[in-house]
């Protein structure tokens, strides 16, 4: 291909946009009039929590809606050929051939039952009109640029032969074989590990870069959309609230959505004592037609013209427009302040007390006779009274084995945990945790009725102590689960845990499956339940500023052991395993001044199979300083009674 | 620290569902499939109820003076061979059918609901024990191991019923076990799991109450194919006796008459189809209102 460095013309411009699902209930307007421009070989990063029609905007765009969305108005130019007016059959042709995609979940957007040469090659030697053999060659090719090892034998393989990190690459390699001009990729990191996330858009950022290729990025990590793109979208409520440069948009946000969202991410020099700031409520219900700006309920400085006219984009600078009505969104100091609070200080003293004892945990399942599962090895852990302890790993690195073994959901093969009072636990899933056909009120007074706990009054008397302490009108004790949005529903679940008053809460991904603008909500509410009622946290996760904020320690795993344990502040400061380091450097930063600077070096390759443990150190095989001496013997954490135990023979 | 503000509850978010609500949803009555089934079962059920104070001949009067009349005021059926009424012999007919098709689908809810509950709870020895049973029933046509029944344990209304459960019964359970499997690895359970809920709570409380729904469906599809296979038994001669009157062997009866008399069988006939027709609506709109995609 004869590229050069990236002219600027437009390649794709975007004009009032509308897209429509109906539903038994309603219309809901998706996409409400989105106008933007890409140029070539720029990467666009479209930002918006669940809902704000991000995807919905990215599927019109290709008209690859299915049954009840459609495409209600608007141009798509692409090349400055309307692809609104195109047949299905032409359209056919620019995707793919113009447009690569990469979706969000590798695990069903490849064929199961096709070899990954079959779906590579063909469409290779349709778009490309190469040979059999010619075809085969490019896809190989771009295997190995991905970072498939061994692409020659792999493109043989089937899908479930590889790993969700291996797939999302092969997802890649297909979008950028047939050279397209545009690649839109929609959340294609959100399913995968952070050292996977890191990897993924590595290689992204490159390839694309590489073919002069343009990319509209969609995500919901401000922290990914600072290390890679060029200019930033932001949608709220189904319109675009902000656009411009990455670096205005970070440095100068102008809308006051934009400023609240990136006030949410808890940032590294932040206090502990500081609350994160928090956006309140929820984003409005698109069934409705929105009156007025979609945000102004959930922001400081909503006045009166904002209930009665929805403002549009304006221009904020070069390059940089914004849709409020003030000219610089929320005021740093009158309106950002009232979402700045501080927690009492320290109202309860930790004693100093073991709540946690876990001594030597071991556990095993056995798949099938043979098979062996070595999820947890020799974990050591405590915690003390009043005290959070996270627990951060990729996945499946026995951290939710953890969490449920400590809760008795599982019984260990062998070693103890002791547990002072009773463990309680939060769950990832919000929408799964709940039994659909019972009241808020019946699933918190449960724990209540099974160990009968007090009278019937009592207990409806407790049931609304527990709503309005996590920040909930009593009245949610009539309703059902699913007339609750995702963060009622977590709160509801913290309730439901303080039922029986437990020493601790084990706490597993309680935010992941949250928006961000809500995240900080929950994150907040765990703190100051922690200062009230003296609770130890056991907080799991893989978000690993959220882990910071939120810990007094860290345990970090690996293949089901702990690698390192310390304070959360010097482990972060200065970790000194090396996977530590890696997870680290892995989080993406929300400041793209600071990731300018990085040299991100991902950690290479997938996760050992915890099936066939490596004799030496676990993390050996994909260590940078690794020796023949990691590969014999094993590393061992050092006395767990040390308030800092590292498991390598070279951290220092 | 509530900061949160809440609307107002909606009024009929009330605390106390009945079971019916719970289940169904308050779109029962206004949905079309469901309205069609209420327009053909309530007029045949009405009837049905009122047949002994409605003016027309007993089912087994006979009447020699009026033998096989063709459809009249009088004989809204006609009458056949004996000069028996044959509206009213099809109403007698329809309450056995009734009788038989809610017995069975009852039966069938019942055991299929504990024993499923139980294999797929349980697992180990317990579903294996449960399941290998069912296997071996579910390899025989459910017709045919009827008909085998019912010719070892003789003729009348409860051994059909017997017989025909029999053969639904392992359907049952093999749809409860699969969706107690599916349930017993959800979240809530685990959750329950963590306060120390016994068993019986958690499948009684957690597990059953969601399981009802599909059973319901599969219930109302039971008892319409429960009446046919009466009908087909009875016709066949291995079910509800003559004099007695049953929807099949009134059609048989009139199966020799056809050509002189057709109505004896056809008026019959469609009676069936239309309570079949009718459940299969009833448990085709219970179904898509049990469908989460269709709110």
């Amino acid at each position: 291909m004869n590229y050069q460095a990236p002219v600027r013309t437009t390649l794709l411009e975007v004009r009032n946009l509308r897209t429509e699902f109906q539903t038994p209930k309603g219309i809901v307007r998706a996409v409400d009039g989105v106008s933007f421009t890409i140029e070539r070989g720029e990467r666009v990063a479209v930002v918006g929590e669940s809902g704000s029609g991000k995807s919905a905007m990215a599927m019109s765009i290709l008209r690859l809606l299915s049954h009840p969305g459609r495409v209600a108005g608007g141009e798509v130019l692409l090349d400055g050929r309307d692809l609104s007016k195109l047949s299905e059959r032409q359209l056919n042709a620019v995707r793919g051939r113009l447009v690569g995609t990469v979706f969000q979940d590798p695990m069903s957007s490849l064929d199961p039952v096709m070899r990954i040469s079959r779906q590579m090659i063909e469409p290779i030697m349709r778009n490309l009109r190469l040979t059999q053999q010619e075809a085969r060659a490019e896809a190989v090719k771009w295997l190995g640029k991905v970072g498939i090892p061994e692409p020659e034998r792999r493109i043989e393989a089937f899908p479930f032969e590889m790993s969700g990190g291996m797939r999302q690459r092969v997802m890649i390699a297909m979008a950028l074989s047939c050279q397209p001009q545009l690649v839109i990729a929609d959340e294609p990191t959100t399913a995968l590990d952070v050292t996977m996330q890191a990897q993924i858009v590595e290689v992204l950022k490159n390839l694309t870069a590489e073919a002069g290729a343009a990319m509209m990025f969609i995500t919901h990590d401000l922290g990914l959309v600072a290390r890679f793109a060029h200019k930033v979208a932001v949608m709220y409520a189904g319109r675009i609230v902000e656009f411009g440069r990455v670096e205005d948009i970070f440095a100068r946000p102008q809308h006051p959505y934009t400023q609240s969202l990136l006030g949410t991410i808890p940032s590294t020099s932040m206090l502990k004592t500081d609350r994160l700031p928090q956006i309140p409520g929820m984003p409005p219900d698109m069934r409705f037609p929105v009156t007025g700006c979609a945000f102004k309920e959930r922001c400081a400085a909503a006045h009166e013209r904002c209930f009665a006219e929805a403002p549009l984009l304006s221009d904020r600078g070069p390059e940089h427009e914004a849709a409020c009505w003030l000219p610089h969104g929320l005021d740093e100091t009158a309106d950002f302040a009232a979402t700045r609070t501080t927690r009492p200080n320290q109202p309860f003293e930790p004693d100093g007390s073991v709540v946690v004892e876990v001594n030597a945990l071991w556990k095993q399942f056995k798949t099938s006779r043979k098979v062996v599962v070595r999820a947890v090895n020799g974990v050591n852990l405590r915690v003390h009274k009043g005290e959070t302890l996270g627990i951060v790993g990729e996945s499946g690195c026995g951290k939710s084995t953890v969490a449920r073994l400590l809760l008795g959901l599982e019984k260990p093969t062998s070693g103890d945990i002791f547990i002072a009072g009773l463990a309680q636990m939060v769950f990832q899933d919000p929408a799964a945790s709940f039994n659909p056909k019972m009241t808020i009120g019946d699933i918190i007074a449960e724990p209540l009725v099974v160990k009968a706990r007090g009278g019937k009054a009592e207990r409806l008397e407790t049931v609304r102590q527990l709503i309005s302490q996590v920040g909930l009108d009593p009245a949610f004790a009539e309703r059902y689960p699913h007339q609750l949005s995702g963060g009622q529903r977590q709160r509801i679940a913290v309730a439901r845990a303080l039922a029986l008053n437990p020493s601790v809460v084990v706490a597993d991904e309680p935010t992941s499956a949250l928006d961000v603008s809500v995240r900080a909500q929950i994150i907040n509410l765990l703190v100051d339940l922690k200062q009230e009622l003296g609770i130890s946290f056991v907080f799991i996760s893989h978000d690993l500023l959220t882990v910071r904020y939120i810990s007094d320690r860290i345990a970090v795993m690996y293949l089901g052991e702990v690698v390192e344990y310390g304070a959360a502040e010097e482990v972060f400061a200065d970790p000194r395993h090396p996977y530590t380091r890696a997870l680290i450097d892995a989080v993406p930063v929300p400041d793209p001044a600071i990731e300018g600077r990085r040299t991100v070096a991902p950690l290479q390759g997938d996760l050992p199979s915890p099936l066939d443990l490596p004799v030496g150190c676990a993390f050996a095989s994909r260590c940078p300083m690794a020796t023949d001496r990691c590969r014999m013997e094993k590393p061992v954490l050092p006395n767990h009674e040390l308030s800092r135990q590292v498991a390598c023979h070279y951290a220092h | 620290m509530a900061d949160i503000t809440l609307s107002p509850i909606p009024a009929r978010q009330r605390r106390f569902q009945s079971l019916f609500t719970a289940v169904i949803g308050h779109r029962f009555l206004g949905h079309r499939k469901v309205q069609l089934a209420l327009i053909i079962l309530v007029p045949i059920l009405l009837l049905t109820i009122l047949a002994p104070v409605l003016p027309i001949q007993k089912p087994l009067e006979t009447n020699l003076r009026a033998m096989m009349q063709f459809p009249s005021i009088e004989h809204v059926f006609g009458t056949d061979k004996m000069g028996r009424d044959i509206f009213s012999r099809t109403l007698a007919g329809v309450e056995v059918s009734l009788m038989v098709g809610l017995s069975v689908a009852a039966i069938a809810l019942l055991f299929g609901m504990v024993l499923g509950t139980l294999a797929g709870f349980y697992g180990g020895w317990v579903d294996r024990i449960i399941m290998t049973v069912v296997d071996i029933f579910l390899a025989f046509p459910s017709l045919l191991l009827a008909i085998g029944l019912v010719s070892v344990m003789g003729t009348g209304i409860v051994p059909v019923i017997l017989a025909i459960s029999l053969a639904d019964v392992p359907r049952f359970i093999r749809l409860q076990r699969s969706q107690v499997l599916s349930l017993r690895s959800r979240a809530f359970i685990d959750a329950a799991r963590t306060i120390d809920a016994s068993q019986y709570w958690l499948m009684s409380r957690h597990i059953v109450p969601n399981t009802l729904a599909p059973m319901l469906v599969a219930a109302s599809i039971t008892a319409a194919n429960a009446i046919l296979v009466e009908a087909s038994l009875s016709f066949l001669g291995l079910g509800i006796m003559p004099p007695q009157p049953s929807l099949g062997n009134i059609v048989r009866d009139g199966q020799t008459y056809l050509e002189q008399a057709w109505w004896i069988s056809t008026l019959p006939g469609a009676v069936i189809l239309l309570i079949a027709i009718g459940l299969h609506f009833l448990s085709d709109g219970v179904r898509e209102l049990l469908d989460p995609r269709s709110r």
